[in-house]
């Protein structure tokens, strides 16, 4: 019996062992081809804008090249960036993915083509921010993703809501937000709906919506960098001030109460139970299809003076696989989204292209571009994209039980600052790096 | 003169035992044994031996699963000073604290159904079941239950007990009990099956005779079955520290993804997460060597500790 339980214990133990093990590789190289070709696109946008646009850019491109196909494959958005990775080590993943930009992309880079010569230079030139998504987060580094859209963070409101309420003007400080959470309240709204609902990234909601104002709120866009290299720490009290702060909506009651477990935010949302939702343009067109004119976009007041800041980045776009075949009929593909067919096909599915001097006809998405472009606004990139991986993973684990009231601000911020403690040198320098 | 024999402790010794000459049959047995016996070795050697050394290679690297980068020894320290990975490894130490549960109760239950009480074989298959049913439907089931409006606090209220009413998953040490309650109740099953099997071997006569001399029945269990169950509680004891370590991947994912926090968080998932949510298969693989060293250390010292005399 001792032999038996010892030899269960190694056999259980080695098999964890070994599947701890593997090989790496490197890609290969492949050459274009006029012939028919398949090629294989993964993306992790489940039933977002996002996938209808990429469908939309398939069937267009599809009609115009009728020797190419493009399969499209939806991945699990829990878990993307692991299978696309452990495809790429095994070469069995697709020529072209969905790839988040900023240190998302830096720290894929192995596995990711150039696409700086392989996509012509005059379609790369027409989108915007290209530095996002390029080597050392520069425009002087290669691209290494075309990017789909021009994304926001950004809250959306219900005007009835709030006209009912007797909210006059959208709330642009801390001050305003709770006022504002205590008419709704007294109306019989919940003021700010919070789940894991739409973008179902984990368990629990996403917490970097809210992180990224809750630092416009206190920082400018260059000390951002300062959240990077150390400069200004995790748990510093400037950070930790305004995490307090936000701790507070739920325990003010402005928020729903079961913030944790609740997954269909985005329906109390359109259905007018609820008069706020902090989300992204992802979700626009769900929302003016359910709601219409009713509803509008706001900066989330998350500052003690009035909110002058908007994230306003290219968050996602296509990167081709070092490792495939078809790297020329991919890169023909990416160019096509800068070409007028491209910017038609994202912007019909509620999406705001990307591409210099494009408009949106989606009044609420062009509500959001004018807070930059003509209200002054300071443009800030998500604030998850340009924040170490580990740092931002452990956010998600910690933060959405702070505004629960589950985890204290302390100690949630003292383990984000551990955790970029813990962070080899490399990835907490003075300039970007995945690795 | 006379003179007494010096023994010669050469000659008197007995003859020391020959071995038996091997013959033809017997060397061409040897060989056919190893013949046959090559594959599977070859098989555990490259499926499991390679990936293993492997691994503890990689461990000591700075490994995104394409390119490494050779850290040395330092990694190990490096994470012993992560206070995450202090925290994991405490969730483990304290998830052993259910094993007591998940030994003791299936083998109340296990004497109960020995004792061949009304309705014995209903109560067999109803306590089996768990057993049956995947690891993720268990955690579907138990996140229902443990959850703010779930079935535990409804049945709190109902017994005017509402003030005990919690989210039980949305606090870090609450959500480990609830793992950890979940663990022993699906280990309940197996157990009480290992502890029937053991009771059906054990010599009745001794039960018998332990009633004749007077004793009652916790003393007829305690002074005569267990001990006689001493192996399979031995074994079912290896079996459910086994699952604790390696088995509450699926429970914890559906259940908790680990948190709130790292709340939930074993050093299994940890070493998910690190590997694959994260992308850095080398401390991944470093996580994967600690597993496996502290598995084989708590095998050992658990069977040292238990030891009888045949």
């Amino acid at each position: 019996m001792r032999r038996i339980g010892l030899s269960i214990a190694v056999v259980v133990a080695s098999i964890v062992l070994a599947g701890c093990g593997g090989s790496s590789s490197s890609g290969s190289g492949g050459s274009g081809s006029s012939a028919p070709v398949t090629l294989t696109l993964w993306h992790n946008y489940g039933t977002e804008q996002n996938a209808t646009a990429t469908e939309n850019l398939v069937k267009a491109y599809e009609k115009l090249h009728p020797n190419v196909t493009i399969k499209i494959v939806s991945q699990p958005a829990d878990n993307y960036f692991a299978l696309l990775k452990t495809a790429a080590i095994s070469h069995t993943g697709p020529d072209i993915a969905v790839q988040w930009t900023g240190l998302f992309t830096l720290q894929d880079i192995s596995y990711l083509e150039k696409l700086t010569g392989l996509v012509p230079q005059a379609a790369l030139d027409k989108m915007k921010g290209m530095q996002w998504m390029s080597g050392g987060l520069s425009t002087a580094g290669p691209a290494y993703v075309m990017p789909l859209e021009d994304q926001f963070y950004i809250g959306f409101y219900n005007k009835q809501a709030f006209q009912k309420a007797g909210v006059s003007a959208v709330p642009q400080t801390w001050d305003e937000l709770n006022a504002a959470c205590t008419k709704l309240k007294a109306a019989g709204y919940t003021p700010i709906v919070y789940g894991n609902g739409g973008q179902a990234l984990g368990t629990e909601f996403y917490p970097w919506y809210d992180s990224s104002y809750l630092m416009i709120g206190q920082f400018s866009v260059d000390q951002w960098k300062g959240l990077y290299d150390g400069t200004i720490p995790w748990n510093s009290p400037q950070v930790t001030a305004q995490y307090d702060k936000w701790a507070q909506l739920e325990k003010n009651g402005c928020t729903n109460t079961n913030i944790l477990t609740t997954t269909n935010n985005i329906e109390q949302f359109t259905s007018g139970k609820a008069a706020m939702i902090v989300d992204g343009t992802w979700d626009t067109q769900k929302f003016t299809d359910a709601m219409g004119s009713n509803v509008a976009a706001f900066v989330p007041g998350f500052s003690d003076s009035p909110m002058k800041g908007v994230v306003e980045y290219p968050g996602d776009g296509f990167s081709i696989m070092n490792y495939s075949p078809h790297k020329q009929q991919a890169a023909d593909f990416l160019a096509f989204i800068a070409s007028p067919e491209g910017i038609k096909a994202v912007n019909d599915a509620g999406l705001i292209p990307d591409v210099v001097g494009s408009t949106t006809t989606n009044p609420v998405n062009q509500q959001m571009l004018d807070f930059a472009a003509k209200q002054g606004f300071t443009r800030y990139p998500m604030l998850d994209n340009v924040t170490q991986g580990n740092v931002v993973n452990t956010g998600n684990k910690f933060l959405p039980s702070v505004l629960a009231g589950k985890i204290s601000v302390a100690d949630a911020l003292n383990q984000m600052n551990s955790t970029w403690q813990q962070l080899p040198a490399s990835q907490r320098g003075s300039s970007y790096s995945g690795g | 003169m006379t003179t007494q024999a010096t023994p010669n402790p050469r000659t008197d010794l007995p003859p020391a035992p020959t071995r038996p000459r091997r013959t033809r049959l017997h060397r061409g047995r040897s060989w056919v044994g190893l013949a046959m016996t090559a594959p599977a070795f070859v098989l555990v050697a490259v499926i499991l031996g390679w990936p293993m050394l492997q691994a503890f290679y990689y461990s000591m690297t700075q490994w995104d699963g394409i390119t490494a980068t050779w850290v040395g020894p330092s990694a190990y320290t490096h994470e012993f000073h992560d206070p995450a990975f202090r925290r994991v490894l405490q969730n483990n130490a304290l998830l052993l604290l259910a094993i007591p549960l998940a030994l003791v109760i299936p083998l109340g239950i296990a004497f109960l159904l020995d004792t061949h009480v009304f309705g014995w074989r209903i109560f067999r298959s109803a306590y089996f079941l768990p057993t049956a049913i995947s690891w993720v439907v268990i955690g579907m089931v138990a996140e229902r239950f443990f959850a703010a409006h779930g079935q535990l606090n409804s049945m709190l209220s109902a017994v005017g007990l509402g003030f005990l009413s919690t989210d039980f998953l949305s606090g870090e040490r609450t959500a480990l009990l609830a793992v950890a309650l979940t663990f022993a109740w699906s280990m309940i099953g197996t157990n009480m099956i290992i502890f029937l099997t053991g009771m059906a071997t054990l010599d009745p006569h001794l039960a018998e005779a332990a009633r004749v001399d007077g004793a009652g029945g916790w003393q007829t269990f305690r002074r005569v079955t267990v001990p006689q169950l001493k192996r399979f509680i031995q074994f079912a004891l290896m079996m459910t520290l086994i699952s604790a370590f390696t088995a509450l991947f699926s429970l914890i994912f559906v259940m908790t993804s680990g948190g709130p926090g790292y709340g939930t968080t074993t050093l299994e998932f940890f070493v998910y997460q690190t590997a694959f949510a994260v992308g850095q298969f080398g401390t991944g693989a470093m996580l994967g060597v600690i597993l496996f060293v502290i598995m084989a250390t708590v095998g050992i010292v658990q069977i040292v500790l238990l030891r009888t005399k045949e």
